[in-house]
């Protein structure tokens, strides 16, 4: 697995949010990505758009609940179009597969199409130490390779770069001159990939989505790259998170239109490519071999926990992180692994650890939007909410974010919220205790534990003079005007 | 065969089985009566789709034709086999294609392109082999042209997609290698939505007794790329060009 960085994600962030032209970046997300997906939906209708959610949450949700029946059905159809399955349960496994086909086949050089599970699997530096050379040929995905990164984003892996920095990169790894347009550099990487492409041995893909009732691998790409990767070499590997699978090629199209859509607003990608094992006799070309590693992960911890199997879900769509007021603020490397965003912060402490990524589930406001924006309906805010909970609650001291204080105050804070004439009580002796810290109807710090912890990073509203509640039983409530 | 490393297929869905919190196979009702259709059923339904695209073919062409041209391709809608040669031969010219490699599909012999080509002084090879070419020869003329010409088995007026599906005489690198491709689409060839193309899919399948060919190619308009701080700029490792030459109905209602 890469580095785990999840500890980090506080002054991680503190650092990205200074730091002007990941601002920049950032904000083509909201304008670029998410306005498109907005306009798209409004095309299909608004309408039409939530039966196509919902419909595509019951198709994930029964393939979950049966996974094991699902997938014995793909390893069978996989192994009648010719193909080898391979389950790895976890990223030593697949690594240690992939390495044995690379052994036994000879491969000195393997093209690589975008995929999120590889970046899990530290697949590529595993392969390089193995002598075999490996490019990845999303232009996206180059551009990181090339600058020794991580993607900061699932569908846009270098939007964090300026083109200004992919051009000095460029310059410095590919020995051209440098010229930040953008038109040029599309072109350099085309002539630098396109050798690598046809002297590859094996190509790597990973999935959008496997099809249990044909045994087949689906990618969508935009650039080609994942159709070269899966065409011109003698070799096919294709690897994929176990909860890519649906049940029938009939239920693609549903997907197929939920999931560009969601991510760049566009209405189909130029290439779907649907791999059903290797070639056949009567082909002109194409790969002799197709392997498919089903990887596990930490999947399985989602899938045993009935409050977090929603988040096997996802279709990486990258729609969450768009719309996220903190993704839109501290970019997708903060995060500190794979993962970014809100979809992120379930899967990542569940796939490394709840106790590696305490911060995570706490790095949102809760506001919804990232559940709005979800093409299966996932629904974000609960899970953060739950996986909250057990920060603060669990008996493992290790996992255990909350110190004894600040849950005793939540006990308290929660006894009196419950009780009308307490919360009454200790409106008034907040009110009084606040006075020393309230400036300008904002708590800025409270100079003691656990008051001072909360507040390193937020303002606390005042205790305002008249509540709601005041307002409600003086003005709101009374028959005369609820008469009108 | 060689023995890999790894969890045996047992071990990992007993592993899922233990997550799901059962010991074994649950019944499974099937999602919806589509995902647990048979062949009867699928043929069934495989009939009422060609009854209805029968029936409103000449607008689905038209459909096709707008939705094709929003997505990026150059739709040249024909009427007559020799005009769709001329298309061609037009376009083969506008590129400044030297050598044009074509796949062997049937659409051939109904839109002869070869003579007119060579009469146009462009090198055209059939990217198939046979008469002494392997495969690598044919990867080579494909690597060399500077135009790709395929026949689609569906094309799909909700998207603007075409569909390659594999069959002899065509190679999966015609329409992506070389820098401009060509697509000859025939009436016949139209399909409403995604749907209906997987539909008659799984159709083939269940007919072929679990076989559907090694691939299913769509492709909808240029390559392109937005990675670079979200500029579109089209033409990466797929074509830059695409042409659409789009027979219509009356074509061969003669």
């Amino acid at each position: 697995m890469p580095a785990v960085q999840t500890r980090d994600f506080i002054p991680a962030s503190s650092i990205s949010i200074r730091d002007p032209q990941l601002r920049r970046a950032l904000q083509r997300v909201g304008a670029g990505f998410d306005g498109a997906r907005r306009e798209a939906i409004e095309e299909v209708s608004p309408e039409a758009w939530e039966s196509w959610r919902e419909e595509a949450r019951a198709v994930k949700a029964h393939t979950l609940d049966h996974l094991d029946y699902y997938l014995e059905m793909l390893t069978r159809n996989v192994e009648r179009n010719g193909g080898q399955v391979h389950f790895a349960v976890d990223a030593a496994e697949a690594n240690a597969i992939v390495s044995s086909i690379v052994q036994a086949r000879g491969v000195q050089v393997v093209t690589k199409g975008k995929s999120m599970v590889s970046e899990e699997l530290d697949l590529n530096h595993v392969l390089e130490a193995a002598g075999v050379e490996v490019y990845e040929t999303d232009l996206g995905e180059y551009i990181i390779q090339l600058a020794g990164e991580t993607p900061s984003h699932l569908v846009a892996p270098a939007l964090h770069k300026t083109k200004e920095q992919v051009a000095q990169l460029f310059a410095d790894k590919l020995g051209v001159p440098y010229n930040d347009d953008i038109e040029e550099m599309a072109r350099v990487a085309r002539t630098a990939l396109r050798d690598k492409f046809l002297a590859a041995d094996m190509g790597i893909s990973g999935a959008n989505f496997l099809i249990a009732d044909t045994g087949s691998l689906v990618i969508i790409t935009n650039e080609g790259n994942g159709r070269l990767c899966t065409s011109a070499p003698r070799i096919h590997v294709g690897i994929a998170g176990m909860e890519k699978v649906i049940p029938s090629l009939e239920n693609l199209a549903l997907f197929l239109r939920l999931l560009p859509r969601s991510a760049t607003g566009q209405r189909i990608t130029s290439y779907l490519s649907m791999v059903s094992g290797p070639r056949r006799k009567a082909d002109e070309d194409g790969p002799e071999e197709f392997h498919l590693v089903i990887v596990d992960n930490g999947r399985s911890r989602l899938l045993a926990d009935p409050k977090l199997r929603e988040a096997l879900y996802c279709i990486r769509c990258g729609a969450c992180l768009n719309i996220c007021p903190v993704y839109q603020k501290v970019g997708g490397h903060a995060y500190g692994w794979v993962y970014p965003g809100p979809i992120g912060s379930i899967v990542t402490p569940e796939l490394v650890g709840l106790k590696e990524a305490k911060d995570l589930p706490f790095a949102s406001s809760l506001c919804g939007a990232c559940r709005e924006a979800c093409p299966v309906k996932i629904n974000i805010p609960r899970m953060l909410l739950h996986l909250r909970g057990q920060l603060k609650e669990s008996p493992a001291p290790e996992v255990r974010s909350a110190t004894r204080g600040e849950r005793l105050l939540a006990r308290g804070f929660a006894a009196v919220m419950s009780r009308p004439a307490l919360l009454a009580l200790g409106r008034k002796a907040a009110r009084a205790l606040q006075v020393p810290f309230a400036r300008g109807g904002r708590i800025a710090r409270v100079p003691f534990p656990p008051f001072s912890q909360w507040g390193r990073s937020r303002d606390l509203p005042s205790i305002p003079s008249r509540s709601f509640r005041d307002v409600w039983d003086r003005e709101l409530s009374s028959p005369r005007r609820n008469g009108r | 065969m060689a023995a890999y490393p790894g969890t045996s297929q047992s071990d990992f869905i007993a592993s899922i089985r233990r997550a799901l919190g059962r010991p074994g196979l649950d019944a499974v009702e099937p999602l919806s009566p589509r995902a647990g259709d048979g062949l009867e059923e699928l043929e069934a339904r495989a009939l009422e789709v060609s009854n209805r695209l029968k029936e409103s073919r000449t607008s689905l062409v038209s459909r096709l034709a707008e939705t094709a041209a929003l997505r990026g391709w150059h739709v040249h809608r024909v009427t007559q086999s020799e005009a769709a040669v001329g298309v061609v031969v037009d376009v083969a010219r506008s590129v400044g294609a030297q050598r044009v490699a074509r796949s062997g599909q049937d659409v051939f012999s109904e839109i002869p392109v070869d003579e007119a080509l060579g009469n146009a002084g462009l090198g055209v090879a059939a990217a198939v082999m046979g008469d002494g070419r392997d495969r690598d020869g044919v990867r080579q003329d494909i690597i060399r042209a500077n135009m790709g010409i395929t026949g689609v088995d569906y094309a799909v007026a909700e998207t603007g997609s075409v569909v390659v599906v594999p069959r002899a005489g065509l190679s999966r690198l015609v329409s992506l290698v070389p820098p401009v491709h060509l697509a000859l689409v025939r009436p016949g060839d139209v399909v409403e939505s995604l749907d209906d193309v997987f539909l008659l899919r799984r159709l083939e399948y269940l007919q072929k007794g679990g076989d559907m060919g090694s691939y299913l190619n769509f492709i909808t308009g240029p390559s392109r790329t937005a990675d670079i701080e979200q500029t579109i700029v089209i033409g990466v490792h797929g074509p830059k060009e695409v042409h659409m030459v789009l027979l219509d109905e009356h074509s061969y209602e003669v």
